[in-house]
């Protein structure tokens, strides 16, 4: 049994160092607040504080850490996107992810499983070439596989697909991986706060005020903060935030839902995405098939969840892998995405002074939140947009300058 | 899933309906200034309102307005969509 | 030991019909109507399972859905619930979750080490070294999961049905019954949803002697009978899901119902009491041991005790003395009335009162209870402990609907406060627990939804709250510390009191925050006996109320649903065009196209390569057909058509002259390649139109949009299904056609229907669009005409195409002869972010036009167009691209292939590759990285690479000159 095991479970539970401290009072002002308690938000905190020493700074969350599409996704990590930029954002980060638990000293359970995307047809088999070459280049390990490959490898699949868009080949991503999303928040705040950061929960933003064309401070439920920086990292509630401060996005809401089966002994021990079957799955390390689909049809700022889904979702399960037809559907839920036309985030500096965005996640939020808190820390500290998201700028799609990464249509996760 | 009442058709699933998205006003000038265009490509308000979209419903192939509460999914009016109403 | 009760009154075992199973082999007789917990039961089986994390020793707690300690995998299916599934003759159980058998599970020495693994352990080690990782992870997947799944088992698709009623009702206990019934009385329709056997609710298990449920039990039964009323038992209501929408899970699959209005009865969960031990087989819920009764005749023990906080408690002890079961003593966590004690002690039960600190004796199974009473420790024997502290709401529904609850301080329990429209809730759910009371406010809410779905004003003299208890039927902490520990919140996945009290000194203090590090209630059910007692433990170490404490969302689905219900049937209609047999019967190979089957290539020759090459000569000496109905085809007419097709598509249509074609690209607003297709005019104010096969219900949908948006005197007629259509092409295609032409006078000659002509015509009798085009480089017709139709023209084709050399070509031939003549494929050699300019299609797009979709967009395109379609060449001999090789210089990626192939025709390799414009510039030669890593020279070509002047058009033969096609 590991020392780690022995140390911790001799003490008593009231002597166990605390994650998060108490709630504190709100400061007047800050140097940087901000909004957003997720992984993302904590990130960027973590990061000011420690490759800064900007620690002044209040993490504002309106729920509790990480309780947004944090903790709503389906905790798939790789880096194998379709552009050089996109590319080499994802796999700054899931080189960073692996070192998180020995940085954080807390296991996020970070598991490397190998990551499959099937092409059921042609087009898509070339758009899983394409992703392959570009990853080869820059170094990724990843692989255009037949589909004998992926009976081979996962031999429970139904590569006929019940006689309907068998599968033709994949793209193989060794590296592809998952990790316990809150475990990736909680880390984070725990090192933030260990710098002097203050988060604050149950906290609502309901204005930014800004004197020209600058950042001045943050209005809250629980009183004014004055401060010359403002990082929203709210991905769902990115519009209503920008509107705060006056700017329009290209980001519109769609849910994005997620279910799991009762758990049972693992036998799946790879992540099979499909594109084309809208289907995405695998096991969690507590036994339960962690699947999801595409984003829900039309735009909508909320949560709820719906019997289509579940529908679509089991329907298309069935014909990938038969015997899940005998397992129970436990729990389905959502989380809010928020989608860019080009398939890229938004992140870095507006047109308001102080005013950073970091956003347009869509359905890739949670393999960003190392490098989106690293890159957008950099950012703000020092005014200087970081390399690595120099692409992502809003103002993109001001000079029709979109990036590429919509030219694989298939949406992956 | 909802059914939505639409005066022509009755009472309908809206899984036969296809969701294309807010009415948005096109520049349509024979030139139109890069600010006025990506404003109506890329830039929008997006946040939680009641919106007036545009929804097909599939195996007629007819139109309709729908105002629906983006916060909510309410439906709060349908009515047919008839040509040059939209803008 | 035998635990079978003499009969019950009101039980749903048949004794005459004995069902035999097996469990690890070893086999149990009960009776056709037991579950398989209660059979067990009966036979002395205690032990029905092993928990989660440590297998410690467990027996039944609810009978009610969520044991979740009690399942069972078979040989057919994972995880099945001990409590709720019925026997079977022949079944064959094994436990879950075990290491080895019930009674000797090698897991358990865990508990031993319990201490090492409080909660969150998993976070606090195992990652160092990093490299260790995938051991420990190992061991802790081997250690995770309950049943055992059978990767072999073949698919189950149940039956999906939709049903409409006026009111639904979930929940047909006293409530809901009675809901019911006053809503029939209005005249409506109702469906009553029930997740028991038979309806009636505790009716049958906490009132089995009480004369008041009598005269309910016949009005049960007089419902049953009635014409207007569905009743679905055996079902669950998985979800409500908006708009009195819910899911139906009833045995024969799925239900999706729509109501106008919806009554919530689905009453409350039991709440177990925390304390030393809670878990040993033998403690149950009290309301576990009346089901067990009532429904099975199966005594929950020998000699019980019963723990109790309320008057359920008491009622429970009665009616277990009045079943046959031997109740030795109530302890009382309150005081009673004399009444009540002496009710009691009149039948034997020592009453013990202001009963504290609880614990079950026991190693394997429960031997004994010790507890405190009257500042004296007590000890009495027993192997059976009957818990009656309170209960939590069965309030998934509400909460999904929208609904508010609010802790009554006084009743300590959760209440709905707020409810959604037609949304309406009775009986205990609604706070409500005398019987008589129950009835009423389930007439209440019966009336009340009645009104709603009638679309009448709700009657505001009711009040909801009216005939709530008067006092409390929940202990408001049922909870005792115990420096040993073993004192369990959550039995799913063995949560003790110490490991919440840990998870919040560590911060996870609100409720969200303490259920994702402590797992509380994440387990298969999902909080029904542990998130109230989770709430009250936060509540309690934080300082707080219940309200401030928090509720977690309580999300579908209410009891797990099998996948195979909610996938349901397959649905995948597939499409055939009129000529579908005729391929199938020529070795048509088959591939997906949307819904379409199309054939790639007829197996004809030696292998595919070769079929396909015979194709493509074919087409390029002598002449070939392919079936292409899987194309959109659309006609637009109207005063403003041609207006119309000027704005939708990138180049001008206006000026077409009747009786000719036009390529037609379409663009979407930003100026990305959507669509492509042939135009043809057949009059001032009609066109047709032919869009891709997978783009056609896209290009319908924007085309009938834009008829609205633009306001313009035109109709969209989508004629995909109705017409059918074929390419003839080939030098001999004018010669064989010139036979089929069945309209006198018909001039097909070069002149009289030239390229890019249009016209109406009959061949082989048959009415026909001919549209002279040459998308695969050589003369050709396609030949648009009536599905009905197609066949007759396909085979007169054939019928007299033989001495031509007429051969079938699919899709993979016409890739390959497009790509040698240069022609673009929507979708593959553009993406979902190419514009006409980088797709080499600069002469199809009309700035002179005012206006057009995506034109300000492609104004701006064109001054910055970025990347470029160029044509590339290699010799055949050289190893063969692939599409999405990339085009790799100076240590940059500076483009990919979109399209190539070995073409025989030409000779040489050819291919088109999308190419950055700065780099392509002074590049004569582009170097493409193969999958397998070494790199090819190609030669960048002029396109197309064959025909460049387009001679084939013009250069039909006939069999009277007897000579080859160029070359």
């Amino acid at each position: 049994m590991p020392l780690g095991l022995l140390k911790y479970a001799w003490k008593s539970p009231e002597s166990m160092p605390r994650f998060f401290p108490d709630e504190t009072p709100l400061k007047k002002h800050y140097d940087a607040v901000i909004i957003g308690g997720g992984g993302h938000g904590m990130a960027c905190a973590y990061y000011l504080a420690k490759e800064h020493g900007l620690t002044n700074v209040a993490v504002l969350e309106k729920g509790y850490i990480g309780g947004g599409n944090t903790g709503r996704n389906t905790t798939i990590v790789r880096s194998n996107y379709l552009t050089s930029e996109g590319v080499a954002f994802y796999d700054e980060s899931l080189k960073l992810f692996e070192d998180l638990s020995d940085e954080f000293d807390l296991n996020i359970f970070y598991s490397t499983r190998g990551h499959y995307t099937l092409a059921h047809s042609d087009s898509a088999l070339h758009t899983m070439r394409w992703r392959a070459e570009v990853n080869k280049f820059h170094g990724i390990d990843s692989e255009v596989v037949d589909a004998a490959h992926v009976k081979k490898h996962v031999p429970y699949m139904d590569t006929n697909c019940g006689g309907h868009l068998p599968v033709m080949g994949a793209l193989y991503h060794a590296p592809g991986s998952v990790a316990r999303h809150d475990a990736v928040a909680w880390g984070y705040a725990r090192g933030a706060q260990s710098y002097g950061v203050e988060i604050h929960q149950k906290t609502a933003v309901t204005d930014i005020r800004t004197v020209g064309d600058r950042v001045t401070g943050v209005q809250t439920d629980r009183g004014f903060i004055e401060t010359p920086r403002v990082i929203s990292m709210v991905a769902g509630s990115t519009p209503t935030v920008a509107a705060m401060v006056g700017l329009k996005t290209p980001i519109e809401i769609f849910p994005l839902q997620a279910c799991v089966t009762e758990p049972v002994k693992p036998f799946m021990d790879t992540i099979v995405v499909s594109g084309s079957l809208h289907v995405y799955v695998s096991q969690s390390s507590r036994g339960e098939l962690v699947m999801g689909a595409s984003v829900d049809p039309a735009q909508l700022h909320s949560t709820r969840s719906t019997l289509d889904f579940v529908e679509g979702l089991t329907d298309q399960m069935v014909d990938l892998f038969p015997f899940t037809s005998r397992l129970k559907i436990m729990r389905q839920w959502a989380g809010m995405s928020d989608l860019t036309p080009d398939f890229a985030p938004i992140m870095g500096k507006t047109p308001i002074k102080g005013f950073y965005l970091d956003g347009g996640w869509g359905t890739w939020g949670f393999k960003a939140t190392p490098v989106s808190g690293k890159t957008m820390a950099h950012t703000v500290a020092t005014d200087e947009t970081h390399h690595l998201i120099q692409p992502f700028s809003l103002d993109r799609f001001e000079r029709f300058n979109l990036v590429g990464e919509k030219g694989a249509a298939s949406v992956g996760h | 899933m909802k059914f939505v009442e639409c005066a022509p058709i009755g009472r309908r699933a809206l899984s036969e309906f296809v969701y294309a998205g807010p009415v948005r006003k096109e520049p349509r000038n024979e030139t139109v200034s890069d600010a006025d265009l990506s404003e109506f490509l890329y830039y929008h308000w997006n946040q939680p309102a009641v919106q007036t979209e545009l929804w097909q419903h599939r195996p007629t192939g007819i139109w309709f307005y729908f105002e629906r509460d983006t916060a909510t999914d309410r439906i709060e009016r349908v009515y047919p969509a008839t040509k040059g109403a939209a803008q | 030991m035998n635990r079978r009760l003499p009969p019950q009154p009101h039980e749903w075992i048949d004794r005459t019909r004995p069902v035999s199973f097996t469990l690890e082999g070893q086999t149990f007789k009960g009776f056709d109507g037991d579950v398989i917990s209660s059979a067990l039961w009966a036979n002395g089986q205690s032990v029905l399972g092993r928990s989660f994390k440590y297998h410690r020793p467990r027996g039944l707690l609810s009978m009610a859905d969520h044991d979740i300690n009690a399942m069972y995998d078979t040989p057919e299916r994972p995880n099945v619930r001990g409590d709720v599934t019925p026997i079977e003759a022949g079944m064959s159980l094994a436990p879950v979750n075990t290491f080895g058998t019930l009674a000797k599970d090698k897991g358990a020495w865990l508990q031993t080490v319990s201490r090492f693994l409080p909660v969150g352990f998993y976070y606090q080690t195992f990652h160092k070294p990093k490299a260790l990782f995938p051991f420990w992870e190992k061991i802790i997947r081997r250690m995770a999961g309950l049943g055992q799944v059978n990767t072999d088992w073949p698919a189950e698709r149940s039956v999906k049905r939709y049903h409409h009623t006026d009111v639904a009702i979930i929940g047909a206990g006293v409530a809901g019954l009675s809901a019911a019934k006053e809503a029939m009385n209005a005249g409506l329709d109702v469906l009553l949803v029930d997740e028991n056997p038979h309806i009636g609710g505790s009716l049958d298990t906490h009132y089995p002697f009480d004369e008041h449920a009598d005269g309910l039990r016949e009005s049960v039964q007089a419902l049953e009978a009635s014409p207007n009323l569905t009743v679905m038992t055996r079902s669950y209501a998985v979800g409500y899901y908006g708009d009195h929408w819910l899911g139906v899970k009833t045995p024969s699959g799925l239900v999706k119902v729509s109501a106008k209005s919806v009554v919530v009865a689905t009453g409350v969960f039991e709440q177990p009491g925390v304390f030393r031990n809670n878990d040993l087989p033998g403690v149950m819920n009290a309301s576990g041991a009346e089901r067990l009764v009532a429904r099975y005749g199966v005594a929950p023990c020998r000699v019980g005790v019963v723990l109790s906080a309320n008057p359920e408690g008491v009622q429970a002890a009665l009616n277990m003395i009045r079943a046959g079961v031997t109740v030795k003593a109530l302890l009382h966590t309150g005081r009673l009335s004399a009444d009540v004690r002496a009710s009691l002690t009149e039948v034997g039960v020592h009453v013990y009162e202001g009963v504290e600190s609880p614990e079950a004796l026991g190693k394997q199974t429960l031997q004994g209870v010790q507890f405190e009473a009257g500042s004296q420790t007590h000890q009495l024997e027993c192997d059976g402990l009957m818990m009656s502290f309170g209960w939590a709401p069965a309030g998934a529904l509400l909460y999904q609907a929208g609904a508010r609850f609010s802790y009554s301080e006084s009743l300590a329990q959760l209440l709905p406060v707020t409810l959604p429209e037609g949304v309406f809730a009775c009986g205990r759910i609604n706070g409500v627990f005398d019987l008589q009371d129950k009835a009423q406010d389930g007439a209440r809410a019966g009336r009340q939804a009645a009104l709603f779905a009638k679309g009448q004003p709700l009657d505001p003299g009711i009040d909801e709250a009216g005939f709530r208890a008067k006092q409390a039927h929940s202990h408001p902490y049922p909870i005792w510390s115990h420096p040993k520990g073993k004192n369990f919140v959550d039995m799913d996945e063995d949560i003790q009191l110490k490991d919440l009290k840990a998870a919040i000194a560590q911060g996870f203090d609100n409720v969200e925050l303490l259920k994702r590090y402590s797992t509380l209630g994440m387990g298969p059910s999902q909080g029904k006996h542990s998130n109230m007692n989770g709430i009250r433990i936060l509540a309690r170490l934080t300082q707080k109320t219940i309200v401030q404490a928090g509720s977690t969302t309580a999300r579908p689905m209410f009891h797990p649903v099998p996948v195979a219900d909610l996938a349901g049937q397959r649905f995948r209609p597939r499409r055939q065009t009129p000529m579908h047999d005729w391929h199938a019967t020529h070795q048509a190979q088959w591939m997906e196209t949307g819904p379409w089957y199309r054939p790639e290539y007829y197996a004809t020759e030696s292998d595919a390569t070769a079929s396909i090459d015979a194709e493509i000569d074919a087409v390029r000496r002598k002449v070939g057909l392919i079936d292409v109905s899987t194309l959109g085809k659309l006609t637009i007419f109207g005063p403003d058509a041609a207006e119309f097709m000027d704005r939708a598509y990138t180049m001008r249509m206006a000026n077409m002259k009747v009786g000719t074609t036009r390529y037609g690209l379409m663009v979407d607003d930003s100026g990305v390649v959507i669509d492509d297709g042939v135009v043809v005019r057949f009059d001032e104010e009609t066109f047709y139109v032919t869009t891709t096969s997978t783009g056609s219900d896209q290009a319908y949908q924007l085309l009938t949009r834009k008829v609205i948006e633009w306001g313009l005197d035109v109709i969209v007629l989508n004629r995909t299904g109705q017409l059918a259509a074929m390419n003839l092409a080939g030098p001999f295609s004018q010669a064989l056609l010139q036979e089929v032409v069945t309209q006198p006078d018909f001039d097909l000659s070069l002149t009289g229907f030239p390229y890019l002509a249009a016209r109406e015509t009959e061949v082989c009798g048959c009415a026909v669009t001919l549209v002279r085009v040459g998308f695969v480089g050589e003369l050709g017709y396609e030949i648009h005409c009536q599905q009905a139709d197609a066949l007759t023209i396909w085979q007169g084709l054939f019928a007299k195409g033989e001495r031509y050399g007429l051969r079938p070509f699919g899709v993979e031939a016409q890739r390959q002869l497009r790509l040698e003549k240069g022609h673009i494929i929507v979708g593959q050699d553009t993406d979902g972010l190419t514009h006409p300019f980088e797709a080499s299609l600069k002469w199809a797009v009309h700035f002179k036009k005012p206006y057009f979709i995506g034109r300000s967009a492609l104004q701006r395109h064109k001054a910055r167009t970025q990347r470029q379609l160029v044509g590339f060449e290699l010799p055949l001999h050289q190893p063969l691209p692939e599409v999405s090789n990339l085009v790799i210089a100076g240590g940059q990626i500076r483009g990919r292939v979109t399209s190539v192939g070995r073409s025989r025709t030409l000779n040489k390799i050819v291919g088109l590759a999308m190419v950055d414009v700065d780099w392509l510039q002074n590049a004569t030669l582009l170097p493409i990285r193969l999958s397998h890593g070494p790199s090819v020279e190609a030669k960048r070509v002029s396109l197309p690479f064959y025909d460049a002047q387009g001679e084939r058009q013009n250069q039909p033969l006939s069999l009277d000159e007897p000579q080859e096609a160029n070359q």
